[in-house]
Parts: structure tokens; C-alpha cells; sequence
């Protein structure tokens, strides 16, 4: 029997579980010349604001010695006008799903911009990111709240039709109700999780590596906390769930659908390997055939405990 | 801008210039032979994640389908590039970013290197039209440093500075750049620079108080590479945010841009 990988969520239906995390590529089409969009499910763009942001003061990104990233980006994006005006035509339209995320310090920018997205024809869908680290308003304070996150799930799911993904915080102290909250306002989707705040210091310059001196980690060794957040929501909550954090071969890729997820993003490791995608899928592939599984979707919420 | 490619490239050579100093010919027939000077290629060092970035690298000089990568090991990224060995493969995307505008012939180009910044200038050198006037200086802190053979060093006519005398002119390239001017009419010259940034600063002064436009190529953390990530982000000297290093770079007009550190006449 042929491999199927495709993952279908709440009647969307996705040629593979493969997406792109938001921030990591950009408005899709900066990877076109280097990378092999067919193995992906979706990609998801870099969020968008009511207001242009000009993002953090350099530096914006540094490496840890145990494999990963560190980045202080700050949300920089042309704003919401400006996106529809020069950059919405290079959506990589009939390549794959697509996804526009959203990201406001208040409710009404969230819609708002919202708004203005649903006059494009082309799109699947939006991820609300309620949990950047890495900007002084909104951000993390909106998102470890989970009455806020009520009010913008709530208000968003009024205005569209769409599939709404929320990307959730790693830092609230318990997934269970920030998870039930963004179900109950009538989230399609959790994506756990976003980036951890960290930071890196340059000790012979006395200095921290970043620009804002804290960021958000990302990367190969966020797997083990990206696991155990995407096996939180998937248990408090009966929804798709996009895992996000340090995905980087087949192996990480059957592991988070074990956990519950449905959909994997794939982030800092497109720096490193624009491969990813299909090389991935590739892997996941073999390690089906090797223990008789037809259909990756099978493997959701697979994990015997 | 031609599209980013991405290609296995074949070392074909390696060997230590000088003290930590390596130089690599990496056969890359799909992106060698349309690299513009000032353009760089993003290097993937090892497929284990340590370290887990690529290493952004200016394109040396190009003889058809090969391109030269000469870099100082700084750490582990480069340090497992300068392990590569003839026949290893090498995982590129290139070219990238925006290079050097094409050089006026008419006017007289100043290339000003420091240290492993002459890389990106030794292709400036050979894409200028072979009659076009030129004027090439590098500064380095010692002969021992030398990011070039003195054979190439002759073969391009290049004016070198050394902090400790033992090659050329004793003192900083930023010295040596101001004595060439002080005997010169600087009204039909272009100054082309890379180093590091106090070096670049200093040309950016220099340039400035003379009047002499400078193209500065410039060098900081990376991710993507792509534009796609926005890591790379350069303070515009008009307040107006920031460039991307990766797309609107690496070279920008030096006035355009705030270096780090800035000291301005």
C-alpha cells in the first residue's frame, strides 16, 4: 500500500503535517529557489501587525553551544497596509497551504488586521501568536493570560470562517486551562509552542549577545519542552495540535505525533537545512515502513502510557 | 539580484596560508561562475546542529567553476570548515545578497582591506575591466597573519600595512589610507572596503572628511540568510529602522548605514 502523510484537521485536509513556524520564512517565497515545497503540509508567515515594526536593535540572533538559537527579531514587519500593497503577491499561492499569522498588543489590533486579511482570496487560514517573548507590550503578557487570549480567540473566530490556529506561550505555569480557554473561544488549532526566553553573554566583553541582552531559544534542544507541551494540550483539549520547537529529523517528527500533534512545524532548522522538509518526510516515511504504519496519521496520539 | 542557489559543493583544495588562516577551492559549477564581487555563500560546517547556523562567507576570487573561501578559524564553525579535505562535500546557497555596484571605470577604484576583509576585494579586483585605474591596500597586524601569499600580494600590486612593520608600511591600513590620499586628487576615486568594524569605521571617516564615496561590505550574525528571518538587521543612518545585511547588503554605501563602533569627523 502506498505511504499516505497526509493529516486532515477539522475537514482541511493537508498533503503532509509539514508546516513552517512563523518568523523563521518569512512570506514564503524567500526559500522558492532553494527548497522543495511539495513535502509541505502549509506554511505559516512571519506575524503581521496594524502598525509597520522596525524590530529590535542588533544583534538579533546568537547561537547556544548545545545546538541552538537565540533570536531578538522583535516582530519586525512591514504592518498589515503595506503587506496587502507590496508583499501579499508573493505568497507562494498554489504551492501549498497557507497560513498568515497575526500578532497585536490589544484585541482590537488583532482583529483588525484580521479584517483586512480576510480580502485575500488565496489564504487557508491564520495563526494568532499571542506569545512572542520578544516585544515589551502584547506578547507574552497577553499570552500568559488566558482571559485575554479568550477575548482574541473569541473576537478573531467572529470574523472568519477561516482555520484559526493560537499559538500558545511555553511560560504559563499550566497548558490545561490556556489551552481550554483558546478551545472554548473557538481556536481550530493549538500550536505549542512558542520560543523559551533566554539569554547569552559574552563574557570578554562583559556583554550579552543580544541586542535586548534576553531572547527566544529555539532549536534542536527545545524538543524535550516542546514535547511535553504539545502532550499537555493534546490531552486537556480535543484539538489538532501544530507542535513547534526543535524539530529537526523523522525521528522528532513521528515523536510529536505520538505526543498528539497534527501538525509539525518546521523553524531554526530551515536556516541550517532548506532540505528539511523533504528529508524529513523522507525519514518519517522509512521509519513507517519499517514497523508497517500506511498512514502517518495513524500515529497521532499513538503514545502508550 | 539572481536567485539564491542551492548546490553540493567539491572541495578541491585546502591549505593554512598563515596561522589559523585557511583558504578553500570548492567547486560549485551552478553558483561559482554568476557570484558578483561582495556577494556572499552561506555554508552549512556540519549536519550534527554544533554548531546548528551557517557561516555566511565572502566569495574570494573565481576561476570558472570554482570559488576561493579563505577565513581565520574563529570557533568551532569554522574550525570544522578548515578541517574539510579535498574531495569533501560542501553544502552551499549562493550567491547571496547584494555586492559591490559595478565600478566606474573611468574613476579610480581604492580597494582597503583589513586582514581577512581582502577577500570579498580580491574578486572586486579581478571583476574591474582590466585597464580600469585601481589602488589596493591591506592592512594586517603582522607578515605571520597574512590572509594572502606575498606571490598574490605582488601579483595584484597590493600596498600593505602592518601594525608591527614587518610588511609594508608600519602602522594601520586607516594610516596608510590617509597618506595615499594626502598625495592625491581624490575627486575621481571610489573607496571598496571590508575589514573589521573599528577598521571600517575609520575608513567611513576618512572617506567622509575627504568627500570620497565609500562602499563598505559588512559582516554580523546571520541566520537565514535568505531575508527571510530579519536576524541580520544594520541601523539606517536616517533613523528609519534598520537594512538587512543579507538582502540590502552586505555592501552598502558607508553613509547609508551606522557602523559599530561609529566615530564620525
Amino acid at each position: 500500500m502506498p505511504f499516505d502523510a497526509s493529516v486532515t484537521m477539522r475537514g482541511l485536509t493537508f498533503r503532509s503535517p509539514l508546516l513552517t513556524g512563523s518568523g523563521t520564512f518569512g512570506y514564503g517565497d524567500e526559500f522558492l529557489s532553494v527548497m522543495d515545497y511539495a513535502p509541505l503540509g502549509g506554511i505559516v508567515t512571519k506575524s503581521l501587525s496594524i502598525r509597520p515594526r522596525e524590530g529590535n536593535p542588533p544583534p538579533r540572533i546568537c547561537e547556544t553551544p548545545g545546538g541552538g538559537v537565540i533570536n531578538s527579531i522583535g516582530l519586525a514587519n512591514p504592518g498589515v497596509e503595506a503587506f496587502l500593497k507590496t508583499k501579499v503577491k508573493s505568497l507562494p499561492v498554489g504551492t501549498t497551504r497557507i497560513f498568515l499569522s497575526i500578532v497585536g498588543d490589544t484585541v482590537e489590533e488583532f482583529t483588525a488586521v484580521l479584517e483586512k486579511l480576510e480580502t485575500i482570496p488565496e489564504i487557508d487560514g491564520y495563526e494568532l501568536n499571542v506569545s512572542c517573548p520578544n516585544v515589551k507590550k502584547g506578547g507574552l503578557s497577553i499570552g500568559g493570560d488566558q482571559v485575554a487570549v479568550a477575548e482574541i480567540v473569541r473576537a478573531c473566530r467572529g470574523l472568519t470562517k477561516r482555520f484559526l490556529a493560537v499559538k500558545l506561550t511555553p511560560h504559563h505555569p499550566s497548558v490545561p486551562p490556556l489551552a481550554e480557554a483558546a478551545a472554548k473561544a473557538g481556536a481550530d488549532a493549538l500550536t505549542m509552542t512558542n520560543t523559551l526566553v533566554a539569554m547569552m553573554i559574552d563574557a570578554e566583553k562583559r556583554r550579552p549577545m543580544l541586542g535586548t541582552v534576553t531572547g527566544g531559544y529555539s532549536g534542536p534542544p527545545l524538543k524535550p519542552v516542546a514535547l511535553a507541551k504539545v502532550w499537555q494540550a493534546s490531552q486537556a483539549v480535543d484539538l489538532p495540535i501544530w507542535a513547534s520547537g526543535g524539530i529537526s529529523d523523522g525521528l522528532d517528527g513521528i515523536e510529536f505525533l505520538m505526543a498528539g500533534a497534527s501538525g509539525l512545524q518546521l523553524g531554526s532548522i530551515l536556516f541550517a537545512d532548506p532540505y528539511a522538509p523533504a528529508r524529513i518526510l523522507r525519514e518519517m516515511e522509512a521509519w513507517c515502513d519499517r514497523h508497517g504504519v500506511a498512514r502517518l496519521a495513524d500515529l497521532i496520539g499513538s503514545l502508550r502510557t | 539580484m539572481n536567485r539564491p542557489i542551492a548546490e553540493i559543493g567539491i572541495v578541491r583544495h585546502a591549505f593554512e596560508v598563515s596561522a589559523n588562516l585557511w583558504d578553500l577551492t570548492v567547486e560549485a559549477p551552478q553558483i561559482a561562475p554568476v557570484t558578483r564581487a561582495g556577494q556572499f555563500v552561506h555554508v552549512r560546517v556540519t549536519d550534527n546542529h554544533h554548531p546548528f547556523l551557517r557561516r555566511p562567507l565572502s566569495v574570494g576570487p573565481v576561476a570558472g567553476k570554482s570559488l576561493r573561501l579563505i577565513f581565520n578559524i574563529r570557533g568551532e564553525g569554522t574550525r570544522l570548515l578548515a578541517a574539510k579535505r579535498p574531495g569533501d562535500a560542501l553544502d552551499l546557497i549562493g550567491p547571496l545578497g547584494t555586492g559591490f555596484a559595478q565600478p566606474n571605470p573611468a574613476r579610480t577604484s581604492l580597494l582597503v582591506g583589513g586582514g581577512i576583509g581582502v577577500v570579498p576585494l580580491q574578486l572586486l579586483d579581478d571583476q574591474l575591466p582590466a585597464n580600469a585605474p585601481r589602488r589596493f591596500l591591506l592592512g594586517m597586524r603582522s607578515q605571520s597573519t597574512s590572509p594572502l601569499t606575498l606571490e598574490e600580494i605582488e601579483d595584484r600590486r597590493i600596498d600593505v600595512a602592518s601594525d608591527d612593520g614587518s610588511l609594508g608600511f608600519k602602522g594601520n591600513v586607516a594610516a596608510l589610507l590617509e597618506q595615499v590620499l594626502g598625495g592625491t586628487d581624490t575627486a575621481s576615486l571610489d573607496i571598496y572596503t571590508c575589514g573589521p568594524g573599528a577598521m571600517l569605521s575609520a575608513v567611513k571617516r576618512i572617506s567622509l572628511g575627504a568627500g570620497i564615496p565609500a562602499f563598505a561590505s559588512l559582516e554580523v550574525p546571520m541566520g537565514c540568510g535568505l531575508g527571510a528571518c530579519q536576524s541580520c538587521a544594520v541601523p539606517r543612518a536616517d533613523g528609519e529602522g534598520y537594512y538587512l545585511v543579507c538582502h540590502d547588503g552586505p555592501v552598502f554605501d558607508a553613509r547609508s548605514v551606522i557602523l559599530e563602533p561609529e566615530v564620525l569627523p
